[in-house]
């Protein structure tokens, strides 16, 4: 039952995973008077792509095949780490939070290298800039689920989260806050999303995610978009997981286990929610300013790590 | 004789000869070509006269053989000289005036591939509106080319300028893009993301409107006109209707004079608020975006239902209006507009409320006041950088000498000072068109066509939304259209875009072309 409940928990996020973008933009879309996009279509768009036939550069090395399979299979594995809907991670273990980024870390390399691998201009462009961007995002994601492993002195993203949410929502207020706002805002710019990345646009010069996959098609992107939407999922979870206290979910019965998913879609949906009114209300950042976003993550995740330092040691 | 040519005959003597007065408020005196750059020299210093622009004529049926004029507009009082050049026809060159006017620039390179005639001492002479697939010998503005054939292609390359440099690579975008726009050619030379130089190719679809206007009757002509640039139909159409009015010695009715002005104002308007929407849109503020679409729409709906067509087309035709306003149109008009102006003062306010929009706009893409004027530049882009000109009320056609209203300037040049100037401007025009329509008098809205003056020259401008829209026409001894030459703002503007990306990132180069928004068909023609 554990097992089963650890493998279905990666699988609903692999499958919903479509669902939390297309909600951002039903949301996008009625803040300008649009009606927006059906929930099928979201899917109906990547079985579209898994139909299609690809048009691949002769210049493509093993790279350019490799990366779409690198970049799914790393993001579903990470998708498999994280504490979700209730069950224990399929591959969760003491310390895995390390491991965890650097899944995710790994699918980035690939992406950023098939980008130079045709060496067109855009993709270039697109793998320096989200290189440069990842290398400010990534020490920031580190310290602030660093932050949370000392608060809850233990290395592991499950049990940090069961222990997140037993705690009383007030005694940790001080600390959680910054580590929030540290991870909300490397959220953001790890899943490409306005004021980082625009991930409508088809002005090429502008673009960070986009740019590095326009030479793919058919299969191979459907299977980069659909991995591009689990990582956004997975960090919208951990945030739900790690930040919105809730009472402890189980999956030990199907009762307890429906419970357990509407509460995390509640969790869920209401930070897209979030993130969907930050899209609404901002412009794009120049990019020169991205990188000042992204010191404000990392100098929000040392308060909150040296917060608890000096006056978690009086608790 | 006007003053300013009495000036240029003290100074060069025997060198300036045959003035003429053309239709309307243009004269026009021919000067000897080994003094051209001196005269050119002593129009804009001393004289102070503003060079407009540059057209080649072949008149060797008529034995003058190549003659270029030099359109300049008198800086303080409503009048146009024209400077004519006789060039050789042995030897086919005139003499550049690049070094005192950079903006003739294009127009000499123009000349130089239309008319194989060589602008000597010009320090760019490379090919610009035929790109190297188009074969040496070919000039397809002189009469004996004939219009139709379709000219073998061959091989070439194009020289980019390079930059070199630790760390400097290129980035070659276009000519065809993402979006469904036209095709232009973009070389960023950048170290980073830094831009160190710009070079833009365009004239992909030269389209030979020009060639294909000769020996048109009027009405063919301004059918061609209005789809000089898409967009700018009505502005491209008065401007040419006024060439042809004043060839054959027409007085528009007032009534007609009055709607051409709602007509244009209404142009402006769906341009300058799309062009706003643009901005937005390109810095991914899609909700004010969104709204400034929906106000464009509401405007273009407006639009049909006045005239039935969206764009405005077909309102214009030689002598005055196609046909007058519908019964009631006037009424909704006017509410229209009030209750669109109401939904537009409402978005901007948002717009401007946002620190994350503004924070792109500012001080991006600025183009300093001195290159804006060296260029030639025109228009809202002139504007915001300072240059404080408008045809509509230094040089006015239709009935805008009668109306009141402001020319707005801004001293930055960047992005938001060009946003702030169409917003003002947009401003402008809810009130113009107000204005005019309440004195709108009943009354004809069309005069009787009369045949065109043979051998005889017109200038028509017009402040189009992009600028000064220029349109020269020239009849031959039966009195038909000789040579047509149109100076759209975008093929004034363009250059200034090179100049408006240096100092800026390559992520920043959309929203500074968007903010100049040029038309790449109005360009190439």
């Amino acid at each position: 039952m554990n097992l089963a409940g650890s493998l279905l928990q990666g699988l609903v996020l692999l499958a919903v995973a479509p669902a939390s973008g297309w909600f951002i933009k039903k949301m996008k879309a009625a803040s300008q008077n649009r009606r927006g996009p059906s929930l099928v279509q979201a899917y109906a768009d990547l079985g579209k792509l898994f139909r299609k036939n690809m048009v691949i550069s002769d210049q493509a090395s093993w790279i350019f095949h490799a990366m779409p399979i690198v970049l799914f299979c790393s993001t579903v594995i990470a998708a498999w780490m994280i504490p979700a809907i209730g069950a224990e991670p399929l591959f969760g273990f003491l310390g895995d939070l390390v491991v965890f980024v650097y899944f995710l870390a790994l699918g980035k390399f690939f992406l950023a290298l098939a980008a130079l691998d045709t060496g067109t201009t855009f993709g270039g462009m697109g793998s320096s800039r989200e290189m440069t961007l990842g290398s400010l995002a990534e020490p920031a994601f580190l310290l602030t689920l660093f932050a949370l492993a000392y608060r809850t002195q233990t290395l592991s993203l499950s049990g940090m989260a069961s222990r997140l949410s037993a705690e009383a929502p007030l005694d940790g207020l001080y600390f959680m806050v910054p580590a929030f706002g540290a991870m909300l805002i490397v959220a953001i710019a790890e899943s490409g999303r306005i004021p980082v990345d625009n991930p409508s646009t088809h002005l090429e010069l502008t673009m960070i995610h986009e740019a590095m996959v326009l030479e793919y098609s058919g299969p191979y992107l459907a299977l980069i978009e659909w991995a591009h939407q689990i990582k956004q999922l997975i960090f919208l979870t951990l945030l739900a997981n790690f930040f919105i206290p809730s009472p402890a979910l189980s999956v030990a019965s199907p009762a307890a286990a429906l419970l357990a998913v509407l509460i995390f879609a509640a969790k869920v949906l209401s930070l897209a929610l979030l993130v969907g009114w930050i899209e609404i209300h901002c412009a794009k950042l120049r990019l020169f300013r991205v990188p000042d976003l992204l010191g404000v993550a990392y100098a929000l995740a040392i308060l909150s790590m040296l917060g608890q330092l000096m006056m978690g040691s009086w608790q | 004789m006007t003053p300013e040519i009495e000036r240029l005959k003290q100074q060069f003597g025997k060198s300036v000869y045959g003035e003429r007065a053309e239709t309307g408020r243009l004269t026009s005196v021919s000067v000897a070509p080994e003094v051209l750059p001196a005269a050119a020299e002593f129009m804009a210093r001393v004289l102070e006269m503003r060079f407009l622009f540059l057209a080649g004529f072949d008149e060797r049926k008529s034995g003058g053989g190549f003659r270029l004029r030099y359109a300049f507009a008198h800086p303080r009082e409503d009048r146009f000289l024209a400077l004519a050049v006789q060039a050789g026809e042995t030897e086919a060159s005139f003499p550049s005036v690049v070094s005192l006017y950079p903006q003739a620039n294009w127009q000499e390179r123009e000349i130089q591939d239309l008319f194989g005639l060589k602008p000597s001492g010009h320090p760019d002479p490379r090919r610009l509106v035929l790109h190297e697939d188009w074969p040496a010998g070919q000039y397809p503005l002189r009469k004996d080319f004939p219009n139709g054939v379709k000219v073998p292609r061959r091989q070439g390359d194009y020289p980019f300028e390079r930059v070199e440099g630790a760390g400097v690579f290129e980035i070659p975008v276009g000519p065809v893009h993402a979006g469904v726009i036209e095709p232009g050619h973009f070389r960023f030379s950048s170290a980073g993301e830094s831009i160190l130089k710009l070079e833009i190719r365009l004239f992909y679809t030269h389209k030979g409107i020009e060639k294909l206007g000769e020996g048109k009757s009027p009405r063919e002509i301004l059918c061609l006109a209005e789809r000089v640039s898409g967009d700018n139909s009505v502005s491209h159409a008065a401007a040419c209707a006024q060439a042809l009015e004043a060839l054959s010695g027409t007085t528009v009715p007032e009534r007609a004079l009055r709607l051409r002005v709602i007509l244009l104002e209404l142009e402006r308007l769906y341009n300058h608020v799309a062009d706003i929407s643009g901005v937005v849109l390109d810095v991914a503020f899609s909700f004010g975006a969104a709204q400034l679409a929906a106000v464009k729409e509401r405007l273009l709906r407006l639009n049909e239902r006045l005239t039935g067509q969206r764009l405005l087309r077909s309102m214009i035709v030689p002598g005055g209006v196609h046909k007058d306003f519908a019964a009631g149109a006037l009424d909704h008009l006017l509410r229209e507009t009030e209750a669109i102006k109401k939904d537009f003062e409402q978005i901007v306010h948002i717009i401007w409320n946002s620190s994350s929009f503004l924070d792109r706009v500012e001080e991006t893409g600025i183009i300093r006041r001195e290159i804006a004027e060296a260029l030639g530049g025109t228009g809202p882009a002139a504007r915001a950088s300072g240059v404080d000109r408008d045809l509509r009320r230094d040089h006015p056609y239709g009935v805008y000498s009668q109306l009141f209203f402001m020319v707005p300037v801004f001293a930055e040049g960047d992005v938001e000072s060009r946003l702030k100037v169409r917003i003002q401007e947009i401003y402008e025009s809810f009130k113009l068109i107000h204005e005019v329509a309440a004195g709108l008098a009943p009354g004809p809205c069309l005069a009787v066509p009369r045949p065109l003056a043979p051998m005889a020259h017109a200038l028509g401008g017009v402040e189009s939304p992009r600028g000064e829209c220029f349109h020269w026409l020239s009849t031959d001894r039966e009195g038909k259209i000789s040579r047509w030459k149109i100076q759209s703002p975008s093929f004034a503007n363009w250059p200034l875009i090179e100049y408006a990306v240096l100092e800026n990132i390559v992520p920043d180069f959309p929203v500074i072309n968007k903010s100049l928004n040029l038309s790449y068909s109005g360009n190439d023609r």
